[in-house]
């Protein structure tokens, strides 16, 4: 992770976002890792696809349920972590760090600052 | 995650596939006690009331034998299905009858109106199981198992001064036993259980997943009012004489149904793609027709693909393909004979073999 990464923020569809030079990474909590249990398959995004926030992009699958993951913010998908194509459990494993899911080109970096902070979504979880 | 009324952990710590695993290679505990537990005294005339919704000889019940049967409605559709063992306790005979909690109503209005003084034994026994190839080694250190106890086989122990039920059974495909014991020992003996370090606790997930890679019906899923036990493709359970009997439910399209082809066939399929096959989806041959739709899925540990059992139309010749929609999108399917997995039971003229 490279040291000019920003603070890490989170979307209330307990996905995770951090920004580093107008490229955001992103991948799923780990609060939703845990309720999820056993993740089998990930059907990952296409890149290249522009998307808009709260667009379904793609399918996370665990032993219990798909739950869609959405694009947190404005953006391109321009990379995706191919990883998880053969071992989905990365995300069980590390879903903030190595368990990331893809980066997006962003357009709108404000959309990035409305999200909520770590103590924030502490707080949001604990609703 | 709350189920038919229960709070019920989906899986403990390690997490379904974990527990799945352990009890294939060594062995697991459930708890079911939110099933049904009833006895039922073995008295002529409560058999013949029973025998109008029971497709078995109750009669003719072997001592300390257990059978999977059904509870059926006067379609032959299935109000239950259930496991019907013949048993003595302190020297009076009784059937004794474990069913699913989801269905605890309607099957209790069947007993008790066939037997008014049948006693609903979960209010004071907790139900649990213990499956897996090291399940007869966990137990043995514990309570006496006599080395001749085969599967579906069922004995009163003792544990603590009481008397306790012990059949050599479960809904996993392995070997395994069940336990009803009263309420005050049975948290006891789960401990003593676990202090072999190979066993551990396991949830509703892992036993979903172990009775589907072992084939076995669920009720609300393969099995409803509207399926009969031949079109659930388990007739081998029903009693072929009692097929004749004007006082069973459904008799005649019962013993229609076994003459004549079936409309539906149950199947069981692997995903070919890593997608997860759920209860619910939609079959489709290459024509884009609609053939079926599954009552069944869920990842298979022992495969690493997704399984599911389903029903699709008899005339659909199997070798063609089949296409299974998946979040809007068709992905091929193969069919695979049920069990995915081969059970594993001690066995010895088993009905369920």
């Amino acid at each position: 992770m490279g040291a000019y990464m920003s603070e890490k923020k989170y979307t209330k569809d307990h996905e995770w976002v951090s920004i580093e030079n107008e490229i955001a990474t992103i991948g799923i909590s780990n609060h939703a890792q845990e309720s999820l249990g056993d993740i089998v398959f990930i059907e990952l995004p296409s890149v290249g696809n522009s998307v808009k926030a709260k667009d379904e992009i793609c399918v996370v699958e665990s032993v219990k349920a798909a739950s869609d993951i959405y694009a947190p913010i404005d953006g391109e998908i321009i990379e995706v972590n191919n990883n998880l194509e053969n071992d989905a459990a990365i995300i069980n494993q590390d879903a903030e760090n190595e368990g990331w899911i893809f980066k997006m080109k962003i357009s709108d970096s404000n959309q990035y600052s409305e999200l909520m902070s770590k103590d924030e979504y502490k707080q949001f979880l604990e609703q | 995650m709350p189920f038919a009324g229960f709070n019920m952990p989906i899986n403990y710590k390690t997490g379904i596939i974990n527990e799945h695993k352990n009890v294939r290679n060594h062995s697991g505990i459930f708890d079911v006690s939110h099933m049904g537990q009833i006895l039922i005294e073995n008295n002529e005339s409560y058999l013949h009331k029973l025998e109008k919704y029971i497709p078995l000889q109750l009669k003719k019940l072997t001592k300390n034998r257990s059978h999977y049967s059904f509870l059926l409605n006067k379609d032959g559709g299935v109000i239950d299905d259930l496991i019907i063992s013949n048993i003595d306790i302190k020297d009076k005979s009784y059937l004794y009858i474990v069913y699913n909690a989801s269905r605890k109503k309607e099957d209790e209005e069947i007993f008790i109106s066939c037997s008014p003084n049948a006693e609903k034994i979960y209010e004071k026994n907790c139900l649990f199981a213990i499956q897996g190839p090291d399940s007869i080694n966990v137990l043995k250190n514990i309570i006496d198992i006599p080395n001749n106890m085969n599967f579906f086989d069922i004995l009163i122990s003792k544990y603590d001064n009481n008397e306790i039920i012990v059949s050599r059974s479960g809904y996993t495909g392995e070997d395994g036993f069940e336990l009803s014991i009263p309420n005050e020992s049975a948290e006891n003996l789960i401990n003593l259980l676990l202090k072999n370090e190979n066993t551990m606790l396991c949830g509703l997930g892992s036993r979903d997943s172990l009775r589907l890679e072992a084939g076995l019906s669920l009720y609300g899923h393969e099995l409803n009012e509207k399926i009969t036990p031949i079109e659930a493709g388990l007739s081998w359970a029903l009693d072929k004489e009692r097929l004749e009997d004007k006082n069973l439910n459904g008799n005649k399209v019962l013993s229609d149904q076994l003459k004549n082809k079936l409309s539906n066939k149950k199947i069981g399929l692997i995903s070919t793609s890593k997608s997860m096959l759920r209860d619910g989806m939609t079959l489709f041959d290459n024509n884009n027709n609609e053939i079926g739709k599954i009552t069944s899925g869920c990842f298979s540990p022992n495969l690493n693909k997704s399984i599911a059992i389903g029903y699709i139309i008899s005339e659909f010749n199997t070798d063609n393909p089949i296409f299974c929609e998946i979040r809007k999108k068709l992905e091929l399917v193969k069919i695979n004979n049920l069990p995915f997995v081969k059970k594993n039971y001690k066995k010895n003229g088993s009905i369920y073999e």
